[in-house]
């Protein structure tokens, strides 16, 4: 291992070339490469890792919070229906991403003489757009005609929830009760039943339409413009507790992420400088010898620049191999869906890793300028 | 002799140390912040997610059905049962009583505002603001200003029986705004003055606020709460929280009780309110369970990924820190010092730099992740509850300094073992030639 470095190896006559003398050094001094590879590796990793979770943070949360329901909400004003083409109209505004679910209330009488609402709905999109319902048994849309679901509350005052009578305006209609509906809401004291059967019945047509947007605040802003402008004399209104809290979240998470990101890359960045200083330090004899043989300050420099280069750079590829996977493993423990790797981080990635060697290499680089050969060489 | 070679060791071979050091000083620091964010970001992020409102509801159990769409109470049902006020302060002596931070009553009802001429009918509700409950240190000031963080107030709250705050539709509608006086009827007559306007984003601005006293004086109905929300800190729901407690074994029934899921919380709700039915609000609830879980598992995954980025960084500092000392090994080696005593001095040394390194850094870290913590989440919730809930004791959490100094001690002592290791196997004659 001490081999190559007694002077007797380098023969004065053949020619010492620098992709040799960097082979033998980074071959022949292995267990410093590794140390160094290996923290260079690890710094490479992390910030991967790190800023490929950062870059797709936002989609990532922003889909999370879509299961807290519809972020705008269109309604009639006072006294007022929705015309009868709003519910298209709201889809071609809000863009075909967008969940769109209408609803229509009355107050209808049950058997037992209780008043309950009961609301018509579309149950395909209610069920896609309100995630928190608990159902017991959603309605087969193939199913028996005239489905219903009962709020668990108002499912009290029914006499036969497989036979459910409602009158309205003295017209009456017989419901079938497939399941059971639980919020802890107001939903719980309805009773909901497919929006055409329900306008046959009572000739209320829908005065809600709850929409969600995918995406972030701006994205909301967007469409709630779009649809302001698109339907003109209703009310379009955004889930303000829900907009407002959501965005916050989003970016304090954000600000966590990156304080993170900073902090991590510091540790890192001062351990690989610490090693490779270190494993320069140490071959100050070597260092003196060279210079004793009438190396060049520009030329011991490079040798040393080049050594710590190809290591930040076989570092970067390996780092940036395990950070992927690092990401996309947290990605899917923690988010259930994947984060595949991201090229685009690989510049910054290649940026730190190369400013961590270069700093690690000048650094000792300027402590051996001073040094004098002959001092070194006797061992002082 | 020991003492004296660790001793030396130590003042001769300051910019040595003092690398190697440095390393682990900033991986205890970012290790320990990072661990002392994900354990508190839990209960930061639930205080971001106090805007939507409470997670738990509480009802009398013999209520008749309501008839509401959009918020409106459209058949308000006569002789409704009520739930207590006094019976409210035995929230707080449940067993996760501490995990509970908010309590809204309300008693909806409906007055006539009196003109000179004639009178219109106004939907009111009775709140409270900032009201105290509770006794002694596990005080908390609660009620709807504290539990609806996104509602603007133009104005201030109530603070006695005759003052009221009015929604901003409303009080459009009626050409009310705030220092108006505003004579009101129901069982009993009121002459309420106006402190502020409320806009609240849902059917509450169509509202007028008042005080729950007032509220049950003038419906004549005293010690009367027709809803009560709540806002508890819960653990997100998962399959053993959904079963029902009463079909469990004693034991079983046991943990279920002392684990702070919304439905264990209401279940004890029940418990020591009379005639209440409590339920979870389950949007809100399902979700903050989901975000909550989300934002915290990140946090924790990225932690687990620093201390293993740290680790590795700094057992190769440590690895060539020693390497580099091959010559002193070697010399101690030829005269005659025994493989132990030279592996115990080197793991002392090291040993003794994770100890130094660690404590300081745990104190760096704490330091630093209460910094960060208060930066990244300035102003969330109402500042008054994000004081009085962090005290001192946050910044620092013991368990973590055990936790931060043995993880250094190990990595140290595991970083520098293979260089120790493969420096004593060398012959000590050849190291010496080779250095000479």
């Amino acid at each position: 291992m001490s081999e190559p470095s007694t002077p007797g190896q380098y023969h004065p006559a053949s020619k010492l070339s620098l992709v040799r003398i960097l082979r033998r050094s980074l071959v022949h001094r292995r267990a410093r490469s590794i140390s160094a590879l290996v923290a260079l590796t690890v710094s490479a990793g992390v910030a991967t890792a790190l800023l490929t979770l950062y870059a797709d943070l936002d989609n990532k949360l922003h889909k999370e919070f879509r299961s807290f329901g519809a972020n705008i909400v269109v309604t009639a004003t006072a006294n007022a229906v929705l015309p009868p083409d709003t519910l298209s109209k709201v889809q071609q505004a809000a863009g075909p991403a967008a969940l769109t679910a209408p609803f229509a209330y009355a107050v209808a009488t049950t058997d037992t003489g209780t008043s309950v609402v009961v609301s018509g709905t579309d149950f395909a999109a209610v069920r896609r757009l309100n995630s928190w319902w608990q159902v017991s048994n959603w309605p087969d849309p193939s199913g028996q005609p005239s489905p219903a679901l009962l709020g668990q509350r108002a499912a009290n005052f029914i006499g036969d929830e497989h036979s459910v009578k409602l009158t309205f305006a003295s017209k009456s209609v017989t419901l079938n009760g497939t399941g059971r509906l639980k919020t802890g809401g107001d939903e719980d004291s309805r009773i909901y039943m497919p929006l055409e059967a329900f306008t046959a019945w009572t000739g209320v047509t829908p005065s809600v339409i709850e929409v969600q947007i995918s995406g972030g605040t701006a994205a909301i802003d967007t469409a709630l413009a779009q649809l302001k402008q698109a339907l003109p004399g209703v009310q379009v209104q955004p889930v303000r507790q829900l907009v407002e809290g959501e965005s916050r979240i989003v970016d304090r998470t954000h600000a966590l992420m990156y304080a993170a990101l900073l902090l991590i890359a510091l540790t890192v960045g001062v351990s690989v400088l610490a090693t490779l200083s270190a494993s320069v330090l140490e071959r100050r004899r070597d260092f003196a010898l060279m210079k004793a043989l009438g190396g060049t300050q520009i030329h011991l420099m490079s040798i040393f620049l080049f050594e710590a280069l190809i290591l930040a750079l076989a570092g970067v590829f390996v780092g940036f191999v395990i950070g992927s996977a690092a990401a996309f493993a947290i990605s899917e423990i923690n988010f259930h869906t994947a984060t595949l790797p991201r090229l685009s981080v690989m510049p910054l990635v290649l940026l730190l890793n190369l400013a961590i060697a270069l700093l690690a290499a000048f650094f000792p680089a300027r402590v051996l300028r001073g040094l004098q050969p002959a001092a070194l060489l006797k061992g002082e | 002799m020991f003492l004296r070679l660790l001793w030396e060791s130590f003042v001769r071979q300051r910019r040595r140390k003092l690398l190697a050091g440095i390393a682990i000083l900033f991986g205890t620091t970012a290790v320990t912040a990072m661990l002392a964010l994900a354990t508190t970001i839990g209960d930061r992020i639930h205080k971001e997610l106090a805007v939507y409102g409470a997670n738990i509801v509480v009802y009398p159990k013999a209520e008749q059905l309501a008839v509401k769409v959009g918020g409106v109470d459209i058949k308000p049902a006569t002789g409704n049962a009520y739930l207590k006020e006094s019976d409210l302060s035995k929230l707080k002596t449940i067993f996760w009583a501490n995990n509970i931070n908010g309590i809204s009553p309300e008693l909806p009802l409906q007055l006539k505002h009196v003109f000179p001429d004639g009178t219109t009918p106004i939907s009111a509700v009775g709140l409270w603001f900032h009201h105290p409950l509770g006794s002694g240190a596990a005080t908390i000031t609660t009620g709807a200003s504290e539990l609806h963080p996104s509602w603007k107030l133009n104005g201030s709250w109530p603070t006695s029986k005759e003052e009221a705050v009015i929604g901003s539709s409303l009080s459009n509608r009626l050409n009310l705004r705030t220092g108006d006086n505003l004579p009101v009827i129901a069982a009993n007559t009121q002459n309420l003055h106006i402190t502020g306007t409320v806009s609240t984003g849902d059917e509450n601005d169509e509202k007028l606020l008042l005080p729950l006293a007032t509220a049950q004086f003038l419906n004549n109905t005293p010690d009367a709460v027709s809803r009560v929300e709540v806002s508890a800190r819960t653990k997100p729901e998962d399959s053993f929280a959904r079963t029902d407690p009463d079909t469990l074994s004693p034991k079983q029934r046991e943990i279920w009780y002392c684990r702070p899921y919304a439905n264990s919380i209401s279940y004890q709700i029940r418990e020591v309110i009379p005639g209440a039915a409590a339920e979870q609000i389950r949007k809100v609830e399902q979700t903050e369970g989901t975000v909550l879980a989300r934002i915290s598992g990140l946090m924790w995954l990225i932690s687990i990924a620093a201390l293993l980025a740290a680790s590795f960084a700094v057992s190769a500092a440590m690895a060539t820190a020693i390497l580099e000392r091959r010559g002193e090994i070697g010399l101690m080696r030829s005269l005659g010092a025994s493989k132990a005593s030279i592996a115990l001095l080197f793991y002392a040394e090291s040993g003794l730099l994770a100890l130094f390194a660690g404590v300081l850094g745990y104190l760096f870290g704490s330091g630093l992740a209460a910094w960060l913590g208060a930066h990244i989440f300035a102003g969330s919730g109402v500042p008054a509850i994000a004081v009085s809930t962090l005290p001192a004791t946050s910044i620092f959490i013991p368990v973590l300094l055990p936790v931060v100094v043995a993880t250094a001690l190990i990595v140290a002592i595991a970083g520098s073992t293979p260089s120790i290791r493969s420096a004593l196997k060398m012959d000590p004659s050849s190291v010496l030639r080779a250095n000479a």
